[in-house]
């Protein structure tokens, strides 16, 4: 071998033991930081821009407006068929091939498939106005709520669409004297909230249905201001209380002010009311940007506000528990800040956010409802001009390395 | 009787028959399903406990009360007739290569939908032999999940015993999830789907080995990719023996990602494997383009070498699911994979070579027929790096932290120590090459 060549072959072996040296003084250096951001960790997620599948038949979504996951990890939602755009349900009005506003309660398996797909007005029911909540019970039922202006019940039926109750009745908060009108803005007018009202309802956000006890706590909602908790079978009123676990009053509050003191009512909506396996609820007292804690009997327990800045349509939206065993975080959703926000449950602080405005595959345009599934997913629908039902894979812990993680990219690991 | 009568007598009957004999309407199977099984064997019993979603069987006949609720008092033989048609039927065990006789129901049980007794063997087993279902319960039959206990009598306990259930009647997408719980202990998990034909619940590391022979080999066969990817390699060249270190490389390569995405050493972003699927597009597109620009490929077992790393992370995107069959023996059977893989290879060499080789004597020349070959494999490769690519540009990209680039440098590291050792191995054969050109001279 030629002299040149020895020295070629030195170079390059020195070469590759400097790249070495080097790459190995880098991870060194980058060790003690990678190690102190992992001290405060959390669940991540990444955005699946695949799920769920296309819908059939040129189905298209409204605001989509409810959200669970039922125990064999199938994902239920309701959205409104009335808001479809009309440029995108030209099929409905005869005026092309696309598309058609779907049913709307839709279902879909683990892998995205749609299973169900029913809804809408029919016999022996009152269907409302403005569906707003779905929940699956431990049996298997489908609970629906409504925020409409007539709005004052709350509707069962089978998995397959089959019509079982209805607890409450459409139209109980009229204004003595109102007239119906055509128009959501006028009908919403002729109607006044009753929190204390034993049977009937004032526009439900949610329902939530325990197991343990088979009963169905309900976040009463745009008009009233109370959480109610209902017999699962009978939907007898149970009991109800306010925020801070007061009687409720239904008396105008103005518009939220974050320097104000603290209001000692809910502002409409309440818009959750979800048990946790150590048997507290969580209510959402959306305006007020505050969580509130209480018992199973109402007793106020503790609170926690977030981004108190945020008016308008408020920051706490909907929760959803992680599934572990203890619960040891809610996912709240955002619809005004856009965003998840991850919380510890002991002390409700949150811990990061994820998330962003946006169309793209893992941000938000109007995100209300939120749940997880047996895997710890999470899935998210979103109302406004967001219209669609987004998964994020759970891909174990993760160190927390900024507080607003923006889109739900995956680590580079 | 008038020629009328007989007439509309004889419409009558072509009515009847008509009716009579359209086809019965499909019974609607639900689009997915999941069933849960555990087998334990105890003594001289083979206990498998089952839960079957009733979804899975709603023509079946059962009792019912007021506002169509089963009625819960009447409902046990209905339930036996639902567990013999959905599971007992369909389901066949063997003890050793056995069939068991068909087994003894010992209970059955309907139960919530939100029922998590089945979570594990011991609360599973109490649920299905304690109590049932209060008979007061409002349950629909099509919301409720059939639970079971069937017992097999059985020779030991030690025996190896294996499943065979065609279960994929009950639904579109039928997944099922065995645990075998071995004497001891040890439990094995299963994930199936649909029919997965004979299941080994205990397999001998020899059984798990030829499987994954069989897999690797039909694998290479049936990975359109891969094959275009090894028809580059080999069309320059004229003889098999030249291409046995290129081959080999690529073996070794493959070999290291995929044992390191078996133990979990790989990115599990849900990017990577479209990353992986677009970087296997775009090696064929370089080999392809090699072929092209060069005439004589010269120490092509290095880039073959990088590119069966990339290849090796598409192998395991395909075990995943598989490896559950290997049992304790995941080493031996990922080796026996690889070797089901180079023995695909060699198959397809013995093909391609002399094919070509009479394409390139009677048909083209060799340099042009290259070209062209190569070219039209390329413009394939490229069709399907931008499917790829833009299946990929779907998900955002990763974000940056410390410990994300720690990662990344790990990676960056192993790929510099395994470019070290090509070009160590690369300077030793180059030596030898040298020393028998010297003593040829």
């Amino acid at each position: 071998m030629s002299k040149f060549s020895c020295s070629r072959n030195l170079m390059i072996g020195a070469g590759f033991a400097a790249l070495l040296a080097t790459l190995g003084v880098s991870q060194l250096a980058l060790q003690g930081k990678a190690e102190a951001q992992r001290d405060v960790s959390a669940p991540k997620f990444e955005v699946d821009p695949f799920w769920p599948k296309p819908l059939p038949n040129h189905w298209v979504m409204g605001m989509t407006i409810g959200l669970w996951v039922d125990s064999n990890d199938n994902v239920w939602i309701v959205h409104r068929a009335n808001t479809v755009d009309r440029t995108l349900n030209q099929a409905d009005r005869g005026l092309g091939e696309c598309c058609k506003a779907a049913p709307p309660v839709l279902a879909f398996d683990k892998a995205g498939n749609l299973i169900h797909a029913w809804g809408g007005p029919g016999q022996g029911y009152e269907w409302p106005e403005s569906n707003h909540g779905i929940f699956v019970d431990h049996k298997g039922n489908v609970w629906i709520g409504g925020n409409g202006g007539p709005d004052s019940h709350i509707l069962k039926f089978t998995q397959d669409g089959k019509f079982l109750a209805q607890y409450g009745k459409a139209g109980a908060r009229r204004k003595a004297g109102a007239a119906a009108d055509a128009t959501v803005e006028a009908s919403q007018a002729g109607f006044v909230g009753n929190s204390n009202d034993p049977d009937n309802f004032g526009r439900v956000a949610k329902i939530f249905v325990d197991a343990k006890t088979n009963e169905a706590y309900v976040a009463d909602g745009y008009l009233n201001k109370r959480v109610a908790v209902i017999d699962g079978d009978t939907g007898k009123m149970k009991r109800y209380w306010g925020a801070y676990g007061n009687k409720p009053d239904d008396a105008p509050l103005g518009a939220y002010d974050p320097k104000a003191p603290k209001a000692q009512q809910f502002r409409t909506p309440v818009h959750c009311a979800d048990v946790s396996v150590d048997r507290l609820v969580y209510v959402c007292d959306r305006v007020n940007d505050r969580l509130q804690v209480f018992t199973t009997e109402g007793k106020f327990v503790k609170e926690m506000y977030y981004k108190t800045d945020t008016r308008s349509d408020g920051s706490v939206w909907d929760i959803a528990f992680s599934k572990d065993p203890e619960q040891k975080y809610i996912f709240m959703a955002d619809g005004v800040n856009e965003n998840v926000v991850v919380i510890a449950r002991q002390d409700l602080k949150p811990l990061t956010t994820f998330g962003d405005g946006g169309n793209h595959p893992g941000e938000f345009h109007g995100v209300h409802s939120i749940a997880t599934d047996s895997k710890g997913n999470i899935f998210t629908t979103e109302t406004y001009e967001g219209r669609r039902v987004q998964k994020f894979v759970f891909k174990g812990m993760g160190p927390v390395t900024k507080f607003d993680q923006g889109v739900p990219r995956p680590d580079s690991k | 009787m008038s020629s009328n009568s007989v007439r509309r007598q004889l419409l009558l009957l072509l009515a009847a028959l008509i009716f009579l004999c359209r086809p019965a309407a499909a019974h609607e199977i639900p689009v997915s399903a999941t069933l849960q099984m555990f087998v334990k064997p105890e003594g001289q019993t083979l206990k498998v406990l089952v839960r079957v979603p009733l979804t899975t069987y709603v023509d079946g006949e059962y009792p019912r009360r007021p506002g169509d609720y089963v009625d819960l008092a009447k409902v046990d033989p209905s339930l036996r007739a639902a567990a013999t048609i959905t599971v007992v039927q369909p389901l066949k065990m063997y003890e050793g290569e056995r069939a068991l006789p068909e087994p003894r129901i010992v209970s059955t049980r309907l139960s919530l939908d939100s029922d998590r007794s089945f979570a594990d063997y011991k609360s599973a087993l109490a649920h299905v032999t304690g109590p049932p279902l209060p008979q007061e319960t409002n349950i629909f039959w099509e919301q409720a999940k059939l639970d079971m206990l069937l017992e097999y009598p059985i020779r030991s306990d030690r025996s190896s015993f294996a499943m065979h259930a065609a279960f994929d009647r009950l639904a579109e997408n039928l997944a099922t999830a065995v645990q075998f719980i071995a004497p001891g202990g040890i439990t094995r998990i299963y994930d199936l789907h649909g029919d997965a034909g004979l299941v080994k619940l205990n397999p001998s590391w020899t059984h798990a080995a030829w499987l994954f022979v069989k897999m690797g080999f039909h694998h290479i066969l049936e990975g359109t990719d891969h094959l275009l990817f090894l028809f580059c390699l080999v069309i320059p060249f004229r003889r098999v023996r030249p291409l046995i270190p290129i081959v080999t490389a690529f073996t070794v390569a493959h070999s290291i990602t995929l044992i390191a995405s078996a133990y979990g050493l790989a990115p599990d972003a849900l990017w990577f494997p479209p990353l992986i699927e677009t970087l296997i597009a775009l090696s064929i597109v370089y080999m392809a383009l090699e072929n092209i620009i060069v005439e004589q490929p010269a120490r092509r077992w290095i880039i073959t070498f990088f590119f069966g790393l990339v290849h090796g992370f598409g192998f395991s995107f395909v075990l995943r699911e598989t490896l559950q069959f290997a049992g304790d023996h995941i080493l031996s059977s990922l080796l026996a994979f690889n070797v089901g893989v180079e023995i695909g290879q060699l198959v397809m060499l013995l093909l391609f070579v002399p094919l070509l080789n009479l394409l390139f004597s009677r048909v083209v020349a060799r340099r042009l027929g290259t070209i062209i070959l190569s070219a039209l494999v390329a413009h394939q490769a490229w069709h399907w790096m931008e499917d790829r690519f833009d299946a990929l540009s779907q998900f955002p990209w990763p974000a940056i932290t410390a410990s994300g680039v720690l990662d990344a440098l790990r990676w960056v590291t192993a790929l510099v120590v395994l470019a070290a050792l090509v070009w160590l191995v690369s300077l030793l054969m180059r030596r030898r090459e040298q020393a028998r050109g010297l003593s040829g001279q």
